[in-house]
């Protein structure tokens, strides 16, 4: 549903204490203190004069040591440390270097290497993962610990900034747990996101003494940069068993498809560089490379298109000259050029990236977030979360082997896609790529999906840009068919105590041949409905509801006596429709069962002089809304309005007794993007709006009211949903020459 | 006195300050000598590392880019798509197939797919021209088995197209051929190279086939819950009231009564639970899919049907065996938002991909014609929201709101302009007055003449502040629907010279259509009807209370239709229309209603009376009057579809004050109504 929260949702007070660490209130609290000895230093001194010199200066030395020690005091409490102890009160305070020396025995146990055989139903104990009421996984993260070997020798370094970023990430989030024994997941603390850091054999040794190890069941590795000289593997090299790994660099041959996860290797510049967003569109480049340290065979074929095609291919080397203190990480080179790395990045439209020694790359990360599309050249490479990201809207992935067509290829690509696939690269960077943190939780989400696969996230979710989310629309019942006719339809007449009124109207519409049970919802709790024997007898079954309240919700409340598709709501007064009327409404919400498909049709309008929506119920040629007081739905459309209905308007509308009709129409127009159908020319009802007497005065009250409705609703809903149309629907020879007595509803027609 | 009494309370300002100072500060001193315990019950959370800030980063800086590199492909021991298959023949034309002919004698299905290929717009005649070399294995059943073909070349651009799981031995080797086969194991399975087929029965549709058994959106009140896949065949029903995991032989509990529905008969419940583990479980998949019964798989070990393209959870549930308590709760309690949408996608992926053999094989060319497009393939909603990937052509355009079908998706809405086709046949008269009033119309872009026959071209056309474009040539009547390069609106009305039509009829029209872009929007209808007495299908031009086609003579649609007419229908239906002009009307709405499924809509046409007769002396009469082709037309292009897709309306939309006895000053489209 694309429909904002309510106004001030998020609304805090800002100088409410509430909690005793609350930064807000130690602040006030220090400044009552501070006045406070001020005062005091103003009545000290006043008593001093009086006294002998000797015990004046003694006096005075006193009071200021005591002044001094009471003002660096409050300084000291209340200052820059509050701040820091307010937010981390409940989290110990340690060095990296002080943590617990494991050693590891030459001798202690290896982990098989990797199973690559594994899958989920195979190597993961889901059991662990019990029952979960909001089907989130419990992930435990082992305290960190330095190991060394025999010698004394570490095995790796402790931990990087980027791993501590990581475990700190899962330890907020919603998945941690600090019981073990809860835990779903295990994260060892054990840094292994770059092979090159650590020591093989003892790493793996370290891994296989954590407390809950067990051949790595459902243990959970962080690696990017895997392998090393001289064949660099495209999976971590640590023997591992049977945990998951979440690697950057993947090839199909190591990827254990549904159950490892392919991550994004990090770029660290990505936080060192803030590179604004740049619309899509053409760019002065039409494709550039910016690799370094690429092998001479890719450089002699990316510079032969250089030279092929001009201006607009630029290939970038590293630079050879660069003055002391110039960062070269941050400097690309083509000739005597100087470029910005990894601003450059943003003159291009698409970017190479091509397979290094590794075929994971961090500057595919630096491509993304320059809105540059990758051009992804690494054969068998699985691209970062591609189980569930769709990486053919924001990249282009060219076979090595087709390097040299790589321009035409992407000279077919019509201009619309690839700004299309600039705003996807953006974005993708922006929700996955970004931080440590948004690898770390789109990782256990992934995990999360595979084990409670019922509520996992949607192909939309993950891949919609937040501008397209909420422009779209998906339709509940999108399937296009029919419903057959001998479904019928159920009505249902929402009555308070004309007891003569709804007799007549129940005796009308049980004449519709298509009507299958007929429903009165009695709201009247001070009068008992009429006796069996009085009731019209009806050729189909008639229920009564009786309610608790007397709310107008009730006539939309999903009741399980409804057992057809659609559903009429009508009046207890709405008696001057005919049978024919009736029964062709239904056919009509046949054809459009994802419908509001009414009688008397409305309008909403724009008042350009209040600056605000206007109901209107003239006879225009327009109609944006039908009213419920005879229409037909989908019943699903119940159950939207009693368990979904946006912010307070259920609420609102029981407590005004007004507007159900309106909000069911916003509600309908929303979640379907569709309008409403107003069927047959009739237009005069003895409707709820002229039912005062003298129907002037209220009627303009009731206009305003009304009004006001459209108003709080669309503020609401954070849109209009209401969509105008011109038409109406009639019976296909309705006033046509032809005789009435073989026409199919020949008894339409009236006002 | 006094100046003692000033000293004590000096003094006990002094000391008060004192206990103060050694409050606050031993209270401070306190803190920092103590590590602060952790309240009890809070989460121990990751520390904060006091030197947090000075941790080395996981890859030194200046150490990422200087990776030597060296080009060696990871390689494997199995095969994909960059590695094992030759894209550079399908450049130019795309994908073309050649199919090896059967070495011996062939069966009747066997014959029937292999002319369905050939009539596809995939299929070509010489091997060395084709990109794609395919092998049809498919009478394992009679015992035969394919030998080697000549073109083998170690596999290399080849299918190996396995429509049942085949009792063949391997009698040679595969080398780089793909393998498209009936659930093939997730371990034998090479992602982005072999394609994941269902596993359809003996006696499937070669064509058409039957749709989905869902009438109606939302479940029926009281259906079952569950229904269980048998081993002997069959389905039971469930009953979940009991808190049993009805399908774990482990539960000692019995799973209440249940219901047992032997034979072939489809299951009526919300979820079907499907075995994960024998192969022919996944025959039961796809009748689960047909039935709307949501399918569960547990723990599968084979691939799902087209897997590559088709995203299963929008139409099925993949859990977990070993849960079954929780999965069986996580469907009690899932939401019928989530029901209805699973619901309802079963029923489209079954009939766009499923109901029979050719969509199976077309699917299969499809997912391959994909990977050759690469960036220009089927974005993901065009594969998995209705009409399909079969019925959207990628070729014709790969953004979403180019298509009739995805406006509500993308949020976008159809353009407010269309272009006018008119088609002149002969006797040849410039259609000045049809012009004029098209002109008129303040939705109009362009006019296109289709000029289209013996006679020479006129010398001049009406003045109007139009572009106007003649196309000249005699043409064939399917040319009628040709995407000519000079439409730019989405918006087509197709006009014939000897209709008629007022200005404010073409812009209530259009208006109209710009509500159902997707949907053919017409004057004239005609309707087709169940012939007992000649045991086939017939048509009518009389007035009637229903309708199910309009005719094209002045109708409005979008102008993807011409792509689609041109480019998907099989030639033999063409061909049929040129023969048969009457036919194309029949075969236009034909299409549209097989891609829509829905019916088209008509709006009223005012003209009773001949006032607009063209200044034609040879014309039929004073407007078209819709000649009843042969029957023989509607039931030929019945049985090229495989099934009746027509479906009939019983409406027509008018403007909302339409012939009201209320002022003509209110009415917007007033000359609709005149006499």
């Amino acid at each position: 549903m694309s429909c904002a929260s309510g106004p001030g949702g998020g609304l805090r007070h800002p100088l409410r204490c509430q909690e005793p660490w609350d930064e807000e209130c130690e602040k006030e609290a220090a400044c009552v203190i501070m006045c406070a000895s001020v005062k005091y230093n103003i009545r000290g001194p006043a008593l001093i004069p009086r006294m002998k010199t000797k015990h004046r200066i003694y006096y005075i030395t006193l009071f200021s040591i005591v002044l001094l020690g009471l003002i660096a005091t409050g300084m000291f409490q209340f200052w820059p440390h509050s701040i820091e102890s307010s937010n981390d009160w409940n989290v110990e305070k340690r060095s990296v270097r002080d943590v617990p020396v494991v050693r590891l025995p030459a001798d202690s146990p290896i982990p098989e290497r990797g199973d690559l055989s594994c899958r989920m139903h195979t190597c993961f104990d889901v059991y662990r993962c019990g029952f979960n009421p909001k089907n989130k996984i419990k992930v435990y993260i082992y305290a960190l610990k330095k190991y060394v070997d025999d010698f004394g020798i570490p095995v790796s370094n402790t931990i990087s900034r980027e791993y501590n970023e990581l475990l700190t990430a899962i330890s907020d989030s919603d998945y941690y747990t600090d019981d073990i024994n809860r835990a779903c997941l295990f994260v060892p603390s054990i840094d292994v996101l770059n092979q090159n850091t650590l020591r093989i054999k003892e790493t793996a040794q370290a891994l296989a003494q954590l407390s809950r190890w067990d051949r790595g069941t459902n243990h959970l590795l962080f690696n990017m940069l895997p392998g090393g000289p001289p064949d660099y593997n495209t999976a971590l090299d640590v023997p591992r068993d049977r945990a998951l790994l979440a690697g950057g660099g993947f090839s199909t041959w190591t990827y254990r498809q549904g159950y490892d996860v392919s991550i994004p290797v990090y770029s660290p510049l990505s936080a060192a560089v803030d590179l604004p967003e740049k619309g899509p569109g053409p760019r002065r480049y039409f494709l550039m490379s910016s690799q370094v340290g690429l092998h001479p065979e890719y450089r002699e074929d990316l510079e032969a298109l250089q030279v092929k095609h001009g201006e607009s291919v630029l290939v970038l080397d590293k630079c050879t000259n660069l003055s002391e203190g110039v960062l070269s990480v941050r400097k690309r080179c083509h000739k005597h050029q100087v470029f910005d790395y990894p601003q450059v990045l943003q003159e291009a439209t698409f970017c190479v990236v091509l397979r290094g020694a590794r075929l994971g790359q961090a500057m595919l990360s630096d491509v993304l977030q320059a809105g540059c599309v990758p051009v992804v050249i690494a054969d068998s490479y699985i691209l970062p979360f591609s189980e569930v990201l769709d990486w053919k809207r924001a990249s282009v992935v060219v076979p090595e082997e087709k390097m040299s067509d790589m321009y035409s290829i992407l000279q077919s690509i019509p201009q619309r896609q690839i700004e299309e696939m600039q705003r996807q690269a953006r974005w993708f960077w922006e929700a996955y790529f970004q931080s440590i943190k948004a690898i770390a939780l789109a990782t256990l989400q992934i995990i999360n999906d595979r084990i409670y696969p019922y509520a996992a996230i949607s192909y939309e979710e993950w891949n919609d840009p937040p501008a397209v989310k909420w422009g779209s629309v998906s339709n509940p019942l999108f399937l296009p068919l029919i419903p057959p006719q001998s479904q019928g339809f159920t009505a249902i007449v929402l009555t308070y105590d004309r007891v003569e009124s709804l007799f007549r109207v129940i005796t009308e519409v049980s004449k519709v041949p298509s009507l299958s049970k007929l429903l009165v919802v009695w709201n009247n709790q001070n009068k008992n409905p009429p006796e069996d024997s009085l009731w019209p007898k009806i050729r189909v079954p008639l229920k009564v509801v009786r309610t608790a309240e007397n709310k107008l919700s009730n006539r939309f409340f999903p009741y399980d006596e409804i057992e057809t598709e659609a559903v009429l709501a009508i009046d207890d007064d709405i008696i001057m429709l005919t049978s024919d009327e009736l029964q062709f409404g239904y056919e009509v919400w046949r054809e459009f069962p994802d419908r509001l498909v009414g009688y008397p049709g409305r309008l909403h309008l724009w008042d350009h002089e209040m600056n605000k929506w206007k109901y209107e119920s003239e006879w225009t040629n327009e109609v944006s809304m039908v009213l419920t007081g005879a229409a037909f739905y989908h019943k699903y459309f119940n159950y939207l309005y009693t368990y979904k209905m946006p912010g307070d308007i259920k609420n609102w509308v029981d407590a005004h007794m007004n507007c159900e009709d309106i909000a069911m129409n916003f509600l309908v127009a929303n979640v379907t993007g569709k309008a409403v159908i107003k069927v047959t020319p009739r237009k005069k009802f003895k409707c709820p709006e002229c039912t005062a007497i003298d129907g002037l005065s209220l009627d303009q009250t009731h206009m305003v009211e009304r009004s006001e409705c459209i108003n709080k609703f669309a503020s609401v809903f954070g849109t209009m949903p209401l969509k105008v149309v011109e038409h109406r629907a009639d019976p296909v020879l309705y006033k046509d020459d032809f005789p009435e007595k073989l026409k199919s509803f020949p008894n339409i027609g009236s006002l | 006195m006094q100046s003692w009494r000033r000293r004590k309370s000096l003094w006990l300002a002094l000391s008060a300050s004192w206990l103060l100072l050694v409050l606050l500060g031993g209270f401070s001193l306190l803190r920092l000598a103590l590590p602060p315990r952790p309240r009890p019950g809070a989460p121990q959370g990751w520390p904060r590392w006091l030197d947090a800030e000075l941790l080395q980063s996981f890859s030194q800086a200046g150490e990422l880019p200087e990776d030597a590199a060296s080009p060696q492909a990871p390689h494997g021991d199995s095969c994909n798509w960059g590695a094992c298959f030759d894209t550079s023949k399908c450049r130019g034309n795309g994908l073309k197939v050649f199919v090896y002919p059967a070495s011996g004698p062939i069966s009747e299905t066997h014959h029937r797919i292999l002319a369905s290929i050939e009539g596809s717009r995939f299929h070509t005649f010489s091997p060395a021209g084709a990109c794609l070399l395919l092998l049809l294995s498919l009478d394992a059943q009679t015992g035969e088995c394919n030998s080697m073909p000549l073109q083998w070349n170690r596999g290399r651009n080849h299918l190996v197209l396995r429509l049942h799981p085949a009792p063949c031995p391997k009698t040679f080797q595969l080398g780089q051929a793909m393998v498209a086969e009936a659930s093939p194991t997730v371990d034998s399975f090479r992602p982005g190279f072999d394609v994941a087929l269902p596993f359809l029965p003996e006696a499937h549709p070669l064509r058409g086939g039957a749709p989905g058994q869902l009438q109606q959106h939302s479940p029926q009140p009281g259906i079952a819950l569950l229904a269980l896949e048998e081993e002997r065949g069959g389905w039971r029903t469930a009953d979940t009231g009991s808190s049993a995991c009805p399908w774990d032989a482990r539960c000692e509990q019995d799973p209440g009564p249940g219901q047992t529905q032997r034979g072939e008969t489809l299951p009526n419940a919300t979820f079907c639970l499907i075995s994960g583990h024998r192969p022919e479980a996944a025959s039961r998949f796809l009748q689960a899919l047909q039935a709307g019964c949501i399918p569960v798989l547990l723990s599968p070990r084979w691939e799902l049907p087209f897997s590559e393209v088709i995203d299963w959870t929008k139409a099925a549930i993949v859990a977990d065996e070993r849960l079954p308590l929780q999965v069986l709760a996580a469907l009690q309690e899932m939401s019928p938002a989530r029901v209805l949408a699973l619901r309802q996608q079963t029923q489209f992926l079954w009939d766009a991909y499923f109901s029979s053999v050719e969509k199976v094989i077309h699917t299969t060319l499809e997912v391959i014609q994909d990977r050759i497009f690469g960036p220009s393939a089927h974005p993901s909603l065009l594969w998995n929201s209705p009409p399909g990937a079969l019925l959207a052509l990628s070729t014709f355009s790969t953004s979403p709101q180019d298509f009739p079908f995805y406006h509500l998706q993308q949020g976008s809405r159809p353009e407010g302009r269309f272009s006018a086709l008119i088609w002149v046949g002969p006797p040849g008269q410039p259609p000045l007055k049809l012009i004029q009033a098209v002109a008129g119309s303040q939705h109009c872009a362009q006019i296109l003449v289709l000029w289209s026959n013996e006679r020479p071209l006129p010398s001049s056309w009406p003045e109007t502040a139009m572009p106007l474009t003649v196309i000249d040539g005699h043409r064939k009547v399917s040319d009628r629907f040709f995407p000519y390069s000079t439409i730019r609106t989405d918006a087509i009305l197709s006009l014939d010279a000897r209709s008629s039509l007022s200005t404010s009829e073409v812009d209530f029209a259009f208006v109209v259509w710009q509500s159902f872009p997707e949907r053919m929007v017409g004057f004239l209808t005609s309707s087709h009807f169940w012939d007992e007495a000649h045991g086939g299908w017939g048509y009518t031009a009389e007035r009637t209370n229903e309708f199910s086609m309009v005719l094209t003579t002045a109708a409005f649609y979008h102008r993807y239709y011409h792509t689609l007419f041109t480019h998907s229908l099989p030639k033999a239906l063409r061909t049929l229309a040129d023969e048969a002009p009457t036919c194309v009307d029949v075969l236009m709405n034909f299409l549209v209603a097989a891609v829509t499924k829905l019916p088209p809509i008509k709006v009223p046409y005012g003209k009773q009376c001949p006032d607009a007769a063209p200044l034609a002396s040879g014309g039929p009469g004073p407007r078209p009057k819709p000649q009843a082709p042969a029957p023989d037309c509607v039931n030929q292009i019945a049985a090229a579809f495989g099934h009746m897709p027509l479906l009939s309306s019983r409406l027509r939309l008018d403007p909302v004050l339409f012939k009201d006895p209320v002022s003509v000053q209110r009415k917007k489209y007033r000359s609709l109504e005149k006499p």
